[in-house]
């Protein structure tokens, strides 16, 4: 049977690709002239008299012409001048040692040197923060790694602190990021796969995972949507993510940012891949399930039962920062009836006066809120505080005074927005907060019907909502009784002995079994049988 | 949910949990006959096989009618579903909107991923299930034994019985929903299981409500009420006072089964229609759904019309389940038809 609707067969496209950079363009396939002069001269053509540019002159062995090329800026000055050209110029050799491999191997002291012909290689390299000697005569030039960013110190991480658990937090060199992974994790299977990405800014992105246990699968589709990505700069790891997530229309974050390297860690144990970004502090998780937004490291630092009942309140918190203020306007406008009479007349008594129905009464403070909370993240810190003062104290007592809102009201937003800030995951918890406007909003106008519905498209919406195909309401729809120990609950250690199963890893096994320890001898300990023996 | 038990108790008085029991039984033929068929062409849906069985023509016939019927099941749902909100809860909304937004939830749902709909209704069931326990199990200390009793009922002819019972197979006939899923099965042989013991769950509940609302008010006094579960929900007292009344939290979990229940008939058409068409545009026949199923529900004029075509509809469709389906598993077996091998 031939197909009842026309298939729309898409006309195809020329694929959009940005023009690339001219001068590297000019220069491709150029090889390096012998003559010093001519190459200097080429380069000082495309660098013209940029400020950092250096062009430092010197004769090497003290016979032959040669000149160092660098951008100042990037680059280490005290290497440059103690590893690279004190011994370029103190040895004295004859001519038959003044060659690109000899100096390589027996006179430079720099551990990363290349040989390089290409002039448009060259200019990728002195850009990036490589210096480049050229010799007279030679029509092969050097390229030796003096890199030396300017960088901050590890901090704690401002965004996701924990009471117990490691201080340190990643910052903005991919290398030292990398170096915070590799510490702990010391095992050759951990594999980083660099490319670049962004026509201008030629940022470094690195996909992290550990070899034997990452889905093959997952890892191709990864680098596959990385690859893919076509754009002139790229300045953070959000910019990754919106590019490589499954649904841009979602208000839900379908892939995790971190800035806590023994989280990272933990989650490419599981069978995850981190994505580096050169530039960012945070590094980004794939594929990620709801589950994952209200947790934190430090739930696996603590005691199980504990770490469980602080799991089960975030998730309360969410629910509430969610729900809470919608099932206020409906019972108030609404239904009273639902509640018991002591509580109606406490609400209603407090709206003595107060001029709004209670749906704009709620909608205005929970946008008041938000501007508060947008004002509190923008102040420079100084004045943060005073706002949060101002804000909370006078504006909130000020307008129950006044009569312009209800007290009730007041508690009801104040309880969730701080139930939102329970949330670990700031994206998770922000997209809950903006969706409570489309549950107020329905719930005000068609009361329970409104809430219930709302609150079903939210729902259904999450359940068909996939990150790199796993489903992201994972251990509830579809259910799995396994990872179901590590998502409102977090079991002890000795239960959660297999990796997730949506990540379907290559090897599954984690924890292994239980020995049961027996206790050193102690006489406090003894019991009444071996008394009698002593 | 809400109007079984007084649906099928206005039929048959104090025989109504005998009735549910009988029609439990005669539904759980249609079931069997449908995971042998499943079984048998374990890559076909039901409308697969109809074609393969009876024929390109009078197969796509039937499955006309079959869908059509489905269709127009939503919109009586729907429509039912808006009265009970406009009689218990939203007396000042139209029930337009109500209407609109139950078959919008339908519509938004991406029908091109079976396992999304698989996933929406393991979520829910919980919340549905819960919920109804929580009415159900406190109220079993108002069961009066009188009212029970004669198990029987009272007089009552077997053409009056049967009506009770085919009542009953009506409000519990959206098992069919398995024959559109078996072939997105991980396993689709080893289906009996599982749908054995999911409509044994259901209809044990469906039963348990039946007996539950019949005892506690009696035959006489329960044909007074529109909705006895929901009058069942008010009776449940909750300590501690912070709900006044469980039936807004009992209403809520009503509607996801309303919901549930609705998506089930709307999956079945819209992939029904999709695979009779040959089309893969399921969006667009989720809209015309929509719009049939919404002019649909607003053809009746008040909730005991619905009542009346739901009871005529009810009798077709369950003639349909049971006596189409043994006739194509017969067919299946005489014609020696099969389905490829997975």
């Amino acid at each position: 049977m031939s197909p009842f609707f026309k298939k729309r067969t898409k006309a195809t496209q020329p694929k959009q690709t940005i023009p690339k950079s001219e001068i590297m363009i000019n220069n491709e396939n150029k090889q390096v002239s012998s003559c010093l002069e001519k190459n200097v001269e080429h380069f000082e053509e495309i660098f013209k008299n940029d400020m950092d540019f250096l062009v430092r002159k010197f004769y090497l062995f003290e016979t032959k012409p040669a000149a160092l090329l660098c951008l100042k800026s990037l680059v280490g000055k005290e290497e440059i001048e103690r590893d690279i050209i004190r011994p370029l110029q103190e040895k004295i050799l004859g001519p038959e040692n003044q060659d690109v491999h000899y100096i390589t191997e027996n006179i430079l002291y720099s551990s990363d040197v290349k040989i390089g012909k290409e002039i448009s290689n060259l200019i990728a390299a002195i850009t990036t923060g490589k210096a480049i000697i050229f010799i007279d005569g030679l029509s092969e030039s050097l390229e030796i790694d003096v890199k030396l960013p300017d960088k901050r110190s590890i901090e704690q991480p401002e965004t996701e602190r924990v009471v117990r658990g490691p201080r340190d937090g990643f910052i903005e060199q991919i290398n030292t990021n990398i170096a915070l992974l590799r510490y702990r994790l010391p095992v050759p299977e951990f594999r980083i796969e660099k490319t670049e990405v962004g026509t201008r800014t030629r940022t470094n992105v690195a996909v992290c995972y550990m070899e034997d246990i990452v889905n093959e699968d997952l890892l191709q589709e990864v680098k596959k949507r990385i690859d893919a990505i076509q754009m002139d700069g790229v300045l953070d790891a959000g910019y990754i993510e919106q590019f490589i997530q499954d649904n841009p229309w979602s208000p839900f974050p379908q892939i995790q940012n971190t800035e806590r390297p023994d989280k990272a860690v933990g989650n490419i144990l599981e069978g995850r891949v981190a994505i580096l970004v050169e530039g960012s502090p945070f590094v980004l998780i794939a594929p990620a399930t709801f589950n994952q937004f209200y947790q934190t490291s430090e739930d696996y630092n603590e005691r199980w039962i504990i770490s469980s009942i602080v799991r089960f309140i975030r998730i309360m918190a969410l629910i509430f920062s969610l729900t809470f203020s919608s099932f206020y306007v409906t019972v108030l406008s609404f239904h009273p009836e639902l509640i018991p009479a002591s509580f109606v007349v406490a609400a209603s008594s407090g709206r003595h006066g107060v001029p709004f129905p209670v749906f704009v009464e709620v909608l205005l403070m929970e946008l008041a809120m938000e501007i508060l909370r947008e004002a509190t993240v923008r102040m420079p810190q100084q004045v943060g505080g005073a706002l949060s003062i101002v804000g909370v104290l006078v504006v909130g007592q000020a307008a129950v005074q006044a009569g312009f809102v209800s007290p009730i009201t007041v508690v009801i937003i104040a309880l969730s927005t701080i139930g939102s800030f329970a949330t670990p995951s700031y994206n998770a918890a922000t997209a809950f907060r903006m969706l409570r406007f489309f549950l107020i909003i329905l719930a005000g106008t068609f009361g329970l019907l409104g809430l219930a519905v709302s609150l079903m498209l939210v729902i259904n919406h999450m359940i068909s909502l996939r990150s790199f195909g796993v489903p992201f309401m994972f251990p509830f729809a579809p259910g799995n009784a396994n990872a179901i120990k590590d998502s409102i609950i977090r079991a002890p250690f000795h239960w959660l002995k297999t990796r997730p199963e949506s990540l379907n890893p290559k090897n599954k096994k984690r924890v292994g079994g239980r020995v049961k320890d027996k206790a050193p001898y102690n006489f406090l300990n003894e019991d009444g049988d071996n008394s009698e023996e002593t | 949910m809400l109007a079984i038990p007084r649906a099928i108790i206005d039929k048959v008085g104090n025989a109504a949990p005998l009735a549910s029991l009988v029609g439990i039984g005669l539904s759980s033929i249609g079931l069997l006959g449908l995971i042998y068929l499943g079984k048998r062409f374990p890559q076909h849906t039901f409308i697969g096989y109809n074609k393969i069985i009876l024929g390109k023509t009078i197969g796509s016939l039937f499955m006309i009618v079959y869908l059509m019927l489905s269709v127009i099941l939503i919109g009586l749902d729907t429509r039912q579903f808006a009265e009970v909100l406009v009689g218990g809860l939203l007396p000042n909304t139209p029930i337009h909107f109500s209407i609109f937004f139950m078959l919008l939830l339908c519509a938004v749902i991406n029908y091109s991923n079976v396992s999304t709909f698989a996933y929406i209704h393991f979520f829910y069931l919980p919340l549905i299930i819960l919920p109804l326990l929580v009415v159900i199990l406190p109220t079993f200390k108002d069961i009066e034994y009188y009212h029970l009793l004669p198990i029987n009922g009272h007089n009552l002819s077997l053409n009056g019985f049967m009506s009770g019972v085919v009542t009953m197979m009506g409000g519990i006939s959206n098992y069919f929903v398995i024959s559109m899923v078996i072939p997105y099965l991980k396993n689709p042989k080893k289906n009996a299981k599982g749908g054995i013991w999911g409509f044994f769950i259901g209809t044990f509940l469906v039963l348990l409500l039946n007996t539950v609302a019949l005892g506690a008010f009696g035959d006489q006094k329960i044909l007074e009420m529109m909705w006895p579960t929901l009058v069942l929900a008010r009776m449940v007292e909750v300590p501690g006072e912070i709900v006044a009344r469980i039936d807004a939290i009992f209403i809520i979990s009503w509607i996801f089964a309303v919901f549930t229940t609705l998506l089930s008939y709307y999956f079945i058409v819209v992939r029904g229609v999709a695979e009779m068409i040959n089309s893969k545009n399921y969006r667009f026949i989720s809209v015309g759904t929509f719009l049939i199923a919404f002019l649909i529900a607003l053809i009746p004029s008040d909730i005991y019309d619905v009542y009346n075509y739901l009871l005529f509809l009810w009798v077709g469709g369950v003639i349909f389940y049971i006596l189409y389906v043994i006739l194509l598993v017969v067919l299946a077996k005489v014609l020696r038809k099969k389905g490829s091998a997975v």
